[in-house]
């Protein structure tokens, strides 16, 4: 048994040194050099990664290296995964009621509202705004306020503020004949885009390129529903923002049917791929000439083209001529929570304010797509050479002023679920010829459950 | 023991290897791939060979990242835990398989019976405990639930089981205590499969995702698997500094397996449940 | 009076030594999981509260939502593909280098790498080696699927992922069994004029049944448990094609914050589990040979 022995104790010996090295390497965390009174230490959780991360991570050391280092401030940014990663962190911690284990401040987006929104752990922002007599809301921009007010409180600091945007490939609109300053207006003009966009295999069997690609969801439709009729609403209670939704709207109002059908025309025309994954990088390799994503992933795909093709932007097409109510403001905010650390949130106020400054607002918007927050920013003359300069970046920013700020992102139960739901839904209507009166029923009868099961779950 | 090779014993050897190398292709794949630049990776047709050997994803990986740390965590916490589940394992086979007392059939049919009850659906309710243990950020929170490994208390049972009583007679006769029993004779013969099955449990401790991602909130308690998806690169098309940290993943638990190749295959043979 | 005593000490001994396991057996499996039962009777509301018993309110809304017959279905097609594939495809390398020859060694080393390789890595190359853009399994094999967008193909990738994970350890077993078939046994079948085939099939086969059974089982129980490499490959997607029971019990229980859907998912694991293992354990009973 000697060989066993030995090799156990090899075994051992290797893994605790390698065990030592390794922590020896990666004990490089930010030491504290501060002298004296240790500074107040402010957890952030935000899912920003890529680029995204690299400018969160920027912003974060300048803070704790001016401001911070000044008021003995010390903030810890923590890469949580996905927006979604986030939330569910969150919640476990909300659920086992430590306050230990949760952070000072989140970003969440609209999916992870429903989770904190009404915790008693949560520090409505509105409340931290008011203890400042030096900072009121009218500095921020309109639409993105009531983006995050629930019951008429602002809930979260609407620092990563986005719109649906839609990407095209100029080249490939002049490949097809079309010019490429004129991305299409409306549904009907991108069927018939993508009808000349699309690109087949000399035998016909496989698509080299598609015209558009994507199957819409929660995301696409608070957009293409809310921008009918004026202002329209998914649900009822303003898409969630006034309470628990009961109920949808959409099937009612008939904004869907009239959606559906234009939807179904794109299809029709020949030049739609339904992908649901990886469809960013299909656009960048050149298999999509147009779909539709965030502005705050603008900075990543003009810089993963990095001149393959020339890229160009424009507003989401409208559902039809009369649907002129624009975009919502989506993207995310970042929450407060009492956590016995940073009592009165004093330090992490600290940093919000540093965060919506028009210059740290302005880097966030250089570096990522997301639009400024703070009004200021847009009076900056480095914004204006910034947008001279960056003319895509323009055009996220004039779609956001030419739309109505009273379109709500949805606060519904089951968000992760209603997503595949509707894709499902739209894919099956596309795939297998459902009639456009059933798929509505269908979708509203089920996302109707998912609000009657939590609020049976969940009395007010 | 080598005869000489047949013409029919050769090709199965090259039918084998070629599958053996489509097998560690994925392997092959993330090497190959850490040294590719970011234009080599979306290169059309796709590359299998890298144009040069240089280090740059290695470096921004290294350095970019709490890496090291990450690999430190899952040292500790894999070394830590599997030995621990060894201990538990090894004393409770040892009760069942040799020592006589009442109830032990109806104890190792309820520990046994935690096979059935899938730890993954458990996940929620076994956060709550953990964390209100206030082990969340800890790396006892994050080895709790793999202490208890009926699977390998059941090979061990069977092991054990094979050792003659004659043995512990003689042994209970010269005044040696059932701790001793275990400790010097039934250890030591069934060093090969304890040997397997803590290997087997390093490993599978080495490899768990998803409850260290929901047990660790503070960057420095991640584990490398929970680390590496989160290595913040994912988005882009830029996966070289993933394929680097993989690799270096790979590094430790490749080179166990090397060392203790014939270790493991003579291990899991004994552990069969043939005859 | 002696040795009344002296059982009992032994008894007290006996238990001090399966303390340990017992602790944690209670502490993170059972009662955790009776914790899931009654939370799957019950209304459990967003913040992990019970607010009223339903009976089985819970189990009827479940079977009745295609969502759940989706998982279902998909947890079935995972193990009816995953398990024959694994089994055939070790097998069929446990055959080629089970006799001890040159080169051999060296096979087996490869054929077991992958037990060195995490989920989490692994899941991350295949997604890289099937990725439509830039992924080389299309190349390699000229073909232009795209694996994550299309319902027909997803659930191949995480079969394959599956196999590649779990053919370490299978191969290993099967080639533990077929070595510790008696020589003899084998030689006496070759000297009767048996062929390869009808040696495995007659001699080989029915003697390491057991070990296959054994697979099966806990591959079968791996199955139904399928959750990590979902959430990592495709998130359930494409259109629901790979999501599996655990995986929604996951979203619902986790993402959600549907405890009461979560719980009663759980259940259902719960008892396929049981059921399935329960009746490898019947066949077993009738059908395997023990040497």
């Amino acid at each position: 048994m000697y060989t066993l022995r030995n090799r156990i104790g090899m075994a051992i010996l290797v893994i605790m040194s390698c065990t030592a090295v390794l922590f020896a390497a990666g004990s490089k965390e930010p030491s504290d050099t501060t002298v004296g009174n240790t500074p107040v230490r402010v957890s952030f959780w935000h899912p920003n990664s890529g680029l995204l991360g690299e400018a969160m991570t920027a912003l974060v050391s300048e803070f704790n290296s001016t401001i911070g280092a000044e008021k003995g401030i010390r903030v810890e940014e923590v890469y949580q995964g996905k927006a979604a990663d986030v939330a569910t962190k969150l919640r476990a911690s909300l659920q086992a009621n430590r306050k230990t284990d949760l952070p000072d401040l989140a970003q969440l987006d609209a999916t992870g509202v429903m989770d904190v929104r009404d915790s008693e752990l949560m520090i409505p922002m509105q409340r931290l705004v008011e203890e400042d007599p030096g900072f009121s809301l009218d500095q921020l921009q309109e639409g993105t306020v009531l983006s995050m007010t629930y019951r008429g409180v602002m809930i979260g600091m609407p620092f990563n503020a986005s719109t649906i945007l839609l990407y095209y490939n100029k080249d490939a609109f002049r490949e097809a004949g079309l010019d490429p300053e004129k991305p299409p207006r409306t549904l009907a003009e991108l069927a018939s885009y993508a009808a000349l966009l699309a690109k087949r295999s000399p035998d016909g069997q496989s698509v080299l390129r598609y015209g558009f690609a994507g199957v819409p969801t929660t995301y696409e439709l608070v957009s293409w529903i809310g921008q009918q009729n004026g202002v329209s609403y998914l649900t009822d209670k303003l898409n969630g923002h006034e309470g628990n939704p009961t109920r949808v709207l959409f099937d009612t109002d008939g904004t869907m049917a009239r959606f559906l059908d234009e939807w179904r025309n794109v299809y029709a025309s020949g030049g739609l791929g339904n992908m649901t994954s990886d469809v960013r990088q299909q656009f960048i390799a050149g298999k999509t000439a147009m779909f539709v994503i965030s502005t705050s992933s603008l900075a990543t795909v003009i810089d993963s083209v990095a001149g393959r093709f020339e890229l160009g932007v424009g507003y989401l097409p409208q559902v039809d001529e009369t649907s002129t109510g624009g975009v919502n403001i989506g993207g995310g905010a970042i929450f407060a929570f009492d956590n016995d650390n940073d009592p009165g949130k004093s330090a992490s106020w600290e940093f919000l304010k540093f965060l919506m400054s028009p210059e740290s607002q302005l880097f966030w918007h250089q570096k990522t797509g997301y639009f400024p927050v703070s009004k200021a920013t847009y009076d900056l003359p480095a914004f204006h050479a910034h947008i001279a300069r960056n003319p895509l970046f323009k055009v996220a920013i004039d779609q956001l002023h030419d739309s109505d700020p009273r379109i709500q992102s949805v606060w519904w139960p089951n968000s992760y679920q209603a997503y595949y739901e509707i894709q499902n839904g739209i894919l099956e209507m596309l795939e297998k010829h459902v009639p456009t009166e059933e798929t509505v029923r269908n979708l509203a009868a089920v996302l109707n459950r998912f609000m009657d099961e939590y609020n049976r779950m969940n009395k007010e | 023991m080598r005869r000489t090779m047949g013409p029919f014993d050769i090709l199965k050897a090259l039918v084998a290897t070629m599958l053996g190398l489509i097998v560690i292709f994925p392997i092959y794949y993330a090497f190959s791939a850490s040294f590719f630049t970011l234009s080599e990776f979306s290169a059309s047709p796709p590359k299998l060979f890298p144009s040069s050997f240089s280090l740059h994803n290695y470096v921004r990986a290294w350095n970019d990242s709490l890496l090291p740390r990450f690999m430190a965590n899952s040292l500790l916490v894999s070394f830590f835990g599997s030995v621990l589940r060894m201990v538990v394992a090894i004393l409770a086979a040892f009760a069942v398989a040799l020592l006589r007392f009442k109830g032990r059939n109806l104890l190792f049919f309820v520990i046994l019976g935690t096979m059935m009850l899938p730890a993954d659906a458990l996940i929620i309710e076994n956060y709550l405990t953990v964390s209100r243990m206030g082990l969340v950020d800890s790396y006892l929170g994050i080895m709790s639930v793999y202490l208890l490994a009926p699977v390998q208390l059941f090979m061990l049972r069977q092991s054990f089981k094979t050792i003659p009583q004659t043995y512990r007679e003689v042994a209970a006769m010269d005044g040696c205590s059932d701790f001793r029993f275990l400790v010097s004779v039934v250890l030591p013969i069934s060093g090969s499969i304890v040997l397997t099955l803590w290997l087997h449990s390093f490993v599978t401790i080495w490899n768990t995702y998803l409850w260290p991602l929901l047990v660790t909130n503070k960057p420095l308690m991640r584990t490398v698997q929970v680390g590496i998806t989160m290595l913040g690169y994912a988005d882009s098309l830029d996966y070289g500094p993933i394929f680097a940290a993989i690799t270096l993943l790979l590094l430790p638990s490749v080179a166990i397996f090397l060392v203790l190749r014939k270790r493991i295959v003579a291990g899991i043979a004994a552990g069969t449940i043939v005859g | 009076m002696k040795g009344h005593h002296s059982s009992l000490r032994r008894t007290i001994s006996g238990y001090l030594y399966l303390v340990p396991a017992l602790v944690l057996a209670y502490l993170f499996s059972y009662r955790p999981f009776l914790k899931t039962i009654i939370n799957s009777v019950s209304l459990v509301n967003f913040s992990g509260k019970i607010v009223e018993f339903v009976g089985l309110d819970n189990f009827r809304h479940l079977f009745a939502d295609r969502n759940f017959q989706v998982s279902l279905v998909n947890t079935f097609r995972f193990a009816l593909l995953f398990i024959p594939l694994d089994l055939l495809f070790c097998m069929f390398c446990a055959l080629l280098v089970y006799r001890k020859r040159r080169f051999n060694g060296f096979n087996e080393t490869l054929f077991i790498m992958p037990m060195a390789v995490a989920m989490s890595s692994a899941a991350l190359v295949f997604k890289a080696l099937f990725n439509p853009t830039i992924g080389v399994v299309n190349h390699l094999f000229s073909l232009s699927i795209r694996w994550f967008d299309d319902p027909r193909w997803a659930m191949l990738t995480i079969v394959l992922l599956g196999v590649w994970m779990a053919m370490g350890l299978d191969f290993l077993l099967l080639l533990g069994a077929l070595r510790s078939v008696p020589k003899q046994l084998v030689e006496a079948a070759q000297i009767e004029g048996a062929g390869p085939v009808s040696t495995f099939l007659r001699v080989q086969l029915p003697l390491i049944s057991p070990t296959i059974l054994f697979i099966v089982t806990t591959r079968l129980r791996d199955s139904m448990l399928l959750g990590g490499p979902v959430m990592v490959m495709t998130a359930g997607g494409p259109f629901r094609s790979t999501q599996t029971l655990v995986y929604q019990m996951y979203v619902e229980g986790f993402v959600a914050g549907n405890y009461s859907k979560g719980s009663a998912i759980s259940v259902v694991v719960f008892a396929l589990t049981f059921l399935l293992v329960l009746l490898a354990f019947r066949f077993e009973r009738r059908g395997v040979f023990y040497q």
